[in-house]
């Protein structure tokens, strides 16, 4: 119980400590930064053994004759998992990113704010909850994206705000009806709707689908998405592609699996019709990847795909897809966070921010280019890396669920990465080396480390996957 | 002793905003003194209504009758201090004290001179008197008594400015509110021609067994009155005397217009819609229909209005024509949990409101820029001030743990519940219009780079207010407990008549 509270309050308490602090003492800063990131990991890594462990705790709350809880199971677990230990990586990566940027204070307290707001939505217990801190993380997240101030990002935070509020949104209409219906939001004990058949549970899905799917990106809701890539590059490798887009899909989850429950899912008709959209959204959204030239836009777009990929493995209804999405979150996230590192680095020690002029970048930032290497292997899915475990369950879910085309898009969608990816690791090192090693000095090396050690983990999870089997079956086991 | 107090207080809420209006003038020069009085009345007041609703809620709802001049009903006229009056009285004393508050040494450079201030007070206290009064009376010439004396003052106070354009809205004000309260009286008119009574309950009595007879004179007495009542709440399209009445009066003045007057007649449609017509007639005569569909164009229409206001108080003002859209819209709702997120609603936009506009008259006085755009980096200068508005903000928009939550909540339960599907998208789109409107203040002021200027927060009674009401805010949002019980009984007690 302790444990919950100072995983969810270690971030809004820093971050607050942070916003208080004179400007310029930015080693103390940095020092308040990493004491709370680490607490906050420490603590939510605690919690989630404790839910493996089998351990039940509860806070039950009411706001306005709303009963809210925070009760996390083994999904929140993971999640909680996930974006915590990625959220100590990107604190790290940012001390070296952000080193001599400008408003720096506001930048640190609001990624840790959004920290806790991030864990809130994992270890929420009920819709309420989730809702409340769904809604929360885009006005916590929102003065990061707008961090550059220019115009072009001040546009796209308007995009941002107009994308997620419409789809929180749509979200709050379908907690209304759900209400109205079951009279009971929590997420314990069993689906919400299980016992409720009605004629207009099609629509409901539509609705909760149209409300999370925004932040997971969904096709035709991904809008937003390419367009906060103005971010500073840390905030688009953890928000934008792992924690914020994770609610989306962590919200996806919880409704099929908790609120409609697998065994109510494959009775409605709307349903057979998720993969399709998971389906359309990780070709479509791979191919325009390819076409980017902007290295971070390639990424943005290839985050979508991804990020259907999960849904795909959640919509099979499958044991063994579920396996494969919760696979796939964490093998995905450490990947894409590692890319999204590469990228920075590359555009901070070089200043190139497009694919086609990236020839050579190779020699002067090799170690980068390795990890960049590894995780673009990885989002093939090639057998060293932990996405082939992932990509394998997602296909065995999507057989078993009878659906063998599923299968056979993803195996297409991992060639549209390799030609995504390969080229772009092959160009950086063709040619000969114009520039010096820039990998030299304190703040390449708070950047690379980081970047390295993911790569590296993402390895071993790829040759070990046992040691995120129990938390991947604890989930599994959880919902079936 | 203690039974006397309880038997006269629901007269005396009324009384003595009215009596100190009276003695008033008589303390002009003195200025502390005549601030002093206006915040004790005021006090009273919220003390008068939190214990008549301790006494409502103890009571179950059983209503505390006050009978002038001890004539019975129907012949004398009547006060009720009820689940709605009580629910209403506890809005006016809980937003006017803050904004009395805010005034306090602050109206001189607005108003003019100390007189004028001695003026905009009378007026000010003849206003919440009148609110008071609609909020507990319960005959029907009554209420166009109390609207009368309410019109006239808002009509001074949006004129208490020194400035030719107060004067402009001023004057269209009168004309557009006085064509309302004929309308009213036409309709109360009407409504004695075929019952015979004032009293809002023999009225309804006699109504529900006559109406076949005289459908026409019935249908002529609704419509004067949701006309009558739609000019003075500014509901779309008779808003069009609000956003200048409200955008050029005094902060405080606009603050009261926005937040309560408004409210007041809103609440004295309500009682006459569900206390006099009933909710059986009104889905007769199809009512619940046109007011859920006007509620529905007016948020829409006021914030996309609203959107296109370069000027801060006029956005406001037309972000004001919308919520009055979510009011009326819930009076369509013809179900315990639209009325309960009607009043809701209607409790906290007055609170919110009042909060938005002090704020941006906090801002207004400390950096004489009317324009949103010319407010940026007014966030860091001016801490207390725009954390009050960011609040202000997040409430109107509906953000869970902000009292606008929990109005939606309802509002939207109802809808689902009248199976009013159209009404919730609308709630969902106005929510997030409201924060296409109110966000890029928010955004500038805290995000963007301002002049090198010493902008400062005001004065201490102006942040006491501020934070007051933000206090209340969070309050109605979080733990609104008994608040929302008296609205749950008020809205039940509204639709047990059929």
């Amino acid at each position: 119980m302790l444990a919950l509270i100072l995983a969810l309050s270690s971030g809004v308490v820093g971050g607050l400590i942070v916003a208080v602090m004179p400007q310029a003492r930015s080693r103390l800063r940095n020092l308040v930064v990493l004491v709370f990131s680490v607490s906050g990991t420490i603590f939510s890594w605690q919690v989630a053994l404790m839910v493996f462990a089998g351990e039940n705790f509860r806070i039950v709350g009411e706001f306005g004759g709303l009963a809210w809880s925070l009760d996390p199971d083994p999904l929140g677990a993971v999640f909680g998992l996930i974006a915590s230990t990625l959220w100590l990586f990107t604190t790290v990566y940012s001390f070296g990113y952000m080193a001599g940027k400008h408003k720096q204070r506001t930048y640190y307290t609001f990624l840790l704010i959004s920290f806790s707001v991030t864990l809130g939505v994992a270890f929420s217990g009920n819709l309420v909850a989730l809702y409340l801190f769904y809604e929360l993380l885009t006005f916590a997240t929102y003065p990061l994206v707008i961090h550059e101030r220019s115009s072009g990002a001040v546009k796209a935070g308007a995009k941002y705000i107009l994308y997620n509020l419409s789809g929180a949104g749509a979200l709050l209409i379908a907690i209304v009806i759900t209400y109205g219906w079951a009279g009971n939001l929590d997420f314990a004990g069993g689906p919400i709707l299980a016992n409720c058949l009605k004629n207009g549970l099609n629509w409901l899905l539509v609705l909760f689908t149209i409300g999370f799917g925004v932040k997971a990106a969904i096709m035709p809701l991904h809008r937003w998405l390419p367009a906060a890539m103005v971010a500073p590059t840390p905030v688009s490798a953890l928000l934008h592609a792992v924690a914020v887009v994770y609610s989306g899909v962590y919200g996806i989850l919880r409704v099929v699996y908790s609120v409609f429950g697998h065994e109510l899912m494959a009775e409605l008709s709307f349903s057979s019709m998720l993969p399709l959209i998971a389906a359309f959204t990780i070709l479509v959204g791979v191919t325009i990847a390819t076409q980017q030239d902007v290295l971070k836009r390639r990424l943005a777009y290839h985050t979508i795909s991804q990020l259907s990929y999960i849904l795909l493995g959640a919509f099979t209804l499958q044991p063994s897809g579920l396996t494969g999405a919760i696979l796939h979150m964490i093998s995905y996230s450490t990947l894409k966070v590692t890319l999204f590192f590469c990228a920075g680095i590359i555009a901070e020690q070089t200043g190139e921010i497009k694919v086609s002029k990236m020839g050579g970048v190779g020699w002067s930032l090799p170690m980068t280019m390795a990890a960049f290497g590894i995780a673009s292997l990885g989002m093939i899915g090639m057998l060293p890396l932990n996405t082939f475990w992932s990509k394998y369950y997602l296909m065995k879910g999507s057989v078993a669920g009878g659906r063998w085309p599923l299968a056979l898009v993803l195996i297409a969608s991992g060639i549209i990465n390799a030609v995504c990816f390969i080229p772009t690791v092959v160009t950086a090192f063709r040619g000969k080396s114009v520039q010096p090693n820039a990998e030299r000095g304190g703040r390449v090396a708070l950047m690379l480390a980081p970047t390295l050690l993911l790569a590296a983990i993402a390895l071993s999870i790829g040759l070990w996957p046992g040691i995120v089997w129990p938390g991947v079956q604890a989930v599994v086991n959880w919902f079936f | 002793m203690i039974a006397s107090i309880t038997a006269n207080l629901p007269v005396f809420v009324v009384i003595a905003p009215l009596f100190v209006a009276f003695v008033l003038p008589t303390f002009a020069r003195r200025m502390r003194l005549v601030e002093g009085l206006v915040i004790f009345v005021e006090t009273l007041g919220l003390v008068g209504a939190g214990y008549l609703a301790s006494i409502v809620l103890r009571q179950k709802g059983i209503p505390i009758i006050y009978q002038l001049g001890g004539w019975p009903a129907p012949w004398g006229i009547e006060l009720e201090a009820g689940s709605l009056g009580v629910f209403f009285l506890l809005v006016i004393a809980g937003v006017s004290l803050p904004v009395s508050l805010f005034a306090k040494g602050n109206l001189t450079e607005e108003v003019g001179s100390k007189e004028r201030v001695a003026r905009f007070y009378v007026l000010y206290l003849l206003l919440g008197g009148a609110l008071a009064g609609m909020a507990v009376t319960n005959d029907l010439f009554n209420v166009f008594v109390l609207v009368e004396v309410a019109t006239l003052s808002c009509c001074g106070l949006v004129s208490a400015r020194n400035h030719p354009r107060a004067a402009e809205a001023a004057f269209t004000y009168l004309i557009m509110a006085t064509l309302g309260s004929t309308l009213v009286l036409g309709g109360i008119g009407f409504l004695y021609m075929v019952t015979g009574h004032l009293n809002m309950g023999f009225a309804s009595q006699e109504l529900g067994r006559i109406w076949q007879d005289y459908p026409h004179v019935v249908w002529m007495a609704v419509s004067f009155i949701l006309v009558g009542f739609g000019v003075k709440s500014a509901i779309f399209p008779l808003h069009v005397w609000l956003p200048d009445a409200h955008s050029t009066a005094p902060s405080p003045a606009s603050a009261i217009l926005s937040g309560l007057a408004v409210k007041g007649y809103l609440i004295c449609l309500l009682k006459f819609l569900y206390s006099v017509f009933g909710p059986e007639l009104m889905q007769k005569f199809a009512v619940h229909r046109i007011l859920a569909l006007v509620g529905a164009v007016a948020i829409i229409a006021g914030s996309v209005l609203a959107l296109t206001q370069e000027e801060l108080k006029r956005r406001l003002a037309y972000s004001t024509v919308a919520q009055v859209g979510y009011i009326i819209l819930g009076f369509g709702l013809v179900n315990t949990k639209g009325l309960t997120g009607t009043l809701f609603y209607l409790a906290s936009h007055a609170v919110i409101k009042s909060t938005l506009f002090l704020a941006a008259g906090a801002m207004l006085a400390a950096t004489g820029k009317k324009n949103v755009r010319e407010l940026a980096g007014v966030g860091r200068k001016m801490p207390i001030t725009m954390a009050a508005f960011t609040v202000g903000s997040l409430g109107l928009i509906g953000i869970p743990l902000f009292s606008g939550f929990i109005g939606k909540w309802y509002l939207l339960l109802g809808s689902l519940e009248a199976g009013n599907i159209l009404s919730v998208a609308v709630i969902i789109a106005g929510s997030v219009l409201c924060a296409a409107y109110l966000l890029p203040v928010i955004r500038g002021a805290y995000f963007e780079p301002g002049p090198e200027e010493d902008w400062k927060d005001p004065g201490l009674p102006q942040k006491i207010a501020l934070i007051l009401l933000v206090a209340a805010i969070v309050i109605l949002g979080v733990v609104p407990g008994p608040f929302l019980e008296l609205a749950k009984r008020a809205a039940a007690e509204l639709l047990a008549l059929q």
